[in-house]
């Protein structure tokens, strides 16, 4: 078990493209840390520095305490899972197990003993003469995860080995990637643009964006508070509503609709009065009872259609003069005919607001 | 949609049906009989006598095993079957793990760019008259002339280039994310290419040998050129027959016959490899 920690990372590809800047992140000793972010931000090659499989251009990489930028991949003593799973095609589902132990010249016994424990864990058992051709691909799944697990190492480097799978099998590895944290508490770093094993499995969640960390913080802390609008989308399904919106010192108009703002919000804002603002509206915070939220104002939301989930319905809408869209989570027998109006209660305590220029939030109004 | 599975399905019974699937096998017998009657003439030739042998139409004389005999009493064939057995087994052997090495290099770390990769092509488009006089002219200085070894060195001019270059797409691809795996999982650089990287790419690497096997026993101008009486290769052996006092047709097939049976043999592995070699960047 080991902390990772890397300071002022820079990745320059040999075509010049700079894939990762100035990336500075503490991973503990033991830790479950989340990669989040959109296609071609660089969390790939993020991992791949760490394991080696990708020279750092600037900054140091520490695993242990200790330097490693120029240590070898096979001695960083770390595993990975790829997202296609890289098995040795030409080796048993036990030979893929047991490489790494081999080639360290370990015990035949010892060796023997671990990958039956390691196949009975993740139940793969039944496989171990197989060759991966012959695997469906959750079976995969968990061979590439037990040739990770098998080595005991100092950390594991998931690159979204979920994604591959089908979503009932993904949730349920997920559960099952939570509890062999739990048990082992090596250190993982799992990448990922999935929000919902973001929110679900980190125990902090690191977003990244165009090379650069936009965000460290635990799932909760991202969600409550998001550094800007960026985070606050793509966090959650749906994310934060953003719409354009005018602040004055006692209220926020957001065309036709203005909204009170409570006594404690006025003072934090004072200093931006006056200016455009884009309002962050989070989907759960809409209310239909008066009496849900204590400092609460009524918004009148235009239905345009509704998609009914099951344990809930999403209704997408609109503010009244307005083309600008918003979604809205409502309980599960909530209908709203297109074209309906239906009176909403926000909950003002959970307002966030963003600097139109920057995008940067303009304070963070709830701790937890 | 379903109008159109109608009609072709009717058109299968009728004339048009028919043209279309008796078209294609007139086409593909033509085809197949041009390249094949060469190879059964010959065949037929080799066990014929020689007066019976250029005979239109061709007629069956005295059949028999005379001109295998011939060619083992009257010429040196077991001579010329060895040297070809050796300098091409010889030549094979050190090519292939030299290609097999150069192809690795060029897939994993480009060495050399692409300036290197094209000059390695380039040397198996230049006709290989230009390569035979400087080899002549220092295999002399080197008393390699007339020697076996020199031809397997000769031979090494042809089949490196081309097994390399054949090797390189083998080891592209999703081999080197295995490596990464293996690397990872503890391997050096030299684990890696001898655990994963060769074994993952070895019916490649086969097809490769195969192909270098039968381009070197098939060779002729170098073999010419540069072997001795005694270090002569079937094909230039053949070539004397063709020669000597008129053609020998009838001993030339015999000896042709033989020495298409090594090549022969092993065809079906080369194709059986070949397509697992090209297939295998479907694996996942
Ligand atoms: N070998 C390379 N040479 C040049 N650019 C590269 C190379 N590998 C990746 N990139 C670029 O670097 C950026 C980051 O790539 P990376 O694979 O880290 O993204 P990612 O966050 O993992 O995305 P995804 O979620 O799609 O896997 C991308 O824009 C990509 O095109
Ligand atoms: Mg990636």
């Amino acid at each position: 078990m080991a902390s990772i920690s890397l300071s002022n990372i820079h990745k320059l590809y040999p075509n010049g493209y700079a894939a990762v800047r100035d990336v500075s992140l503490d991973i503990r000793d033991g830790e479950f840390m989340i990669l989040l972010g959109p296609s071609g931000c660089g969390k790939s090659t993020t991992l791949r520095m760490i394991a080696g499989l990708e020279t750092i251009s600037a900054g140091d990489l520490h695993i242990g305490g200790a330097r490693v930028n120029d240590v070898d991949p096979a001695d960083r003593d770390v595993a990975i899972v790829f997202q296609n799973y890289a098995l040795y095609p030409h080796m048993t589902v036990a030979d893929n197990l047991s490489f790494g132990l081999r080639l360290r010249n370990v015990e035949r016994r010892i060796i023997e003993g671990r990958v039956a424990t390691i196949a009975g864990m993740l139940g793969i058992g039944d496989l171990l003469a197989r060759k991966p051709a012959q695997l469906s691909g959750g079976q995969r799944q968990r061979v590439a995860l037990g040739r990770a697990l098998v080595r005991e190492p100092k950390a594991f480097l998931l690159d979204e080995p979920l994604s591959n799978l089908d979503a009932k099998l993904r949730a349920s590895m997920r559960t099952e990637l939570i509890k062999l944290h739990r048990t082992l508490g090596t250190t993982i770093v799992h990448v990922t643009h999935d929000q919902v094993e973001a929110m679900t499995m980190g125990e902090r969640i690191c977003i990244m964006k165009d090379g650069v960390i936009v965000q460290v913080g635990a799932p909760m802390e991202v969600y409550r508070n998001p550094v800007n609008t960026f985070v606050a989308g793509f966090l959650a399904s749906p994310p934060m509503n953003l719409l354009h919106g005018m602040l004055d010192s006692d209220r926020i108009s957001i065309g036709d609709v203005v909204l009170p703002l409570p006594q404690s919000l006025r003072r934090a804002f004072a200093s931006h009065a006056g200016r455009k603002v884009i309002v962050g509206l989070r989907p759960e915070d809409f209310h239909l009872k008066a009496d849900a939220a204590p400092v609460a104002a009524p918004i009148e939301v235009v239905s345009v259609t509704t998609e009914v989930l099951g344990p809930e319905v999403i209704l997408v809408g609109t503010l009244k003069n307005s083309s600008a869209e918003l979604h809205i989570r409502c309980p599960r027998d909530f209908r709203s005919e297109p074209g309906a109006m239906t009176v909403f209660n926000y909950d003002l305590s959970q307002l966030q607001l963003f600097d139109i220029e920057t995008t940067t939030a303009l304070m963070r109004p709830v701790k937890i | 949609m379903i109008e159109n599975d109608h009609k072709s399905q009717g058109a299968a019974f009728g004339m048009r049906g028919i043209v279309k699937r008796v078209l294609p096998h007139i086409i593909l017998c033509a085809f197949s009989l041009m390249i094949l009657m060469p190879l059964l003439w010959i065949l037929r030739v080799s066990f014929t006598d020689r007066l019976t042998a250029y005979k239109i139409p061709p007629e069956i004389g005295t059949v028999g095993l005379m001109n295998y005999v011939e060619i083992f009493q009257r010429y040196p064939f077991a001579s010329w079957f060895l040297n070809s057995l050796i300098v091409a087994l010889g030549a094979t052997a050190i090519a292939l793990p030299l290609a097999t090495a150069l192809a690795y290099a060029f897939a994993r770390f480009n060495t050399g760019g692409t300036f290197l990769r094209l000059g390695v092509l380039a040397s198996q488009m230049l006709p290989p008259i230009i390569l035979v006089l400087p080899l002549f002219g220092m295999f002399l200085m080197a008393g390699l002339m007339h020697s076996r070894t020199g031809l397997v060195i000769a031979h090494l001019t042809i089949s490196l280039p081309f097994l390399s270059w054949m090797l390189v797409s083998f080891f592209e691809g999703d081999v080197a994310r295995l490596e990464e795996a293996a690397r990872v999982d503890g391997a050096t650089r030299w684990q890696a290419f001898r655990h994963i990287a060769v074994p993952v790419a070895a019916p490649g690497i086969l097809a490769a040998g195969l192909l270098g096997f039968i381009l070197s026993w098939n060779e002729f101008l170098f073999a010419l050129v540069l072997s001795g009486p005694s270090s002569q290769t079937l094909p230039v052996g053949l070539a004397a027959l063709e020669t000597h006092a008129g053609v020998e047709i009838a001993p030339l097939a015999a000896a042709t016959v033989v020495s298409l049976v090594p090549v022969f043999a092993l065809l079906p592995f080369l194709r059986k490899h070949l397509i697992k070699g090209l297939s295998l960047g479907a694996l996942k």
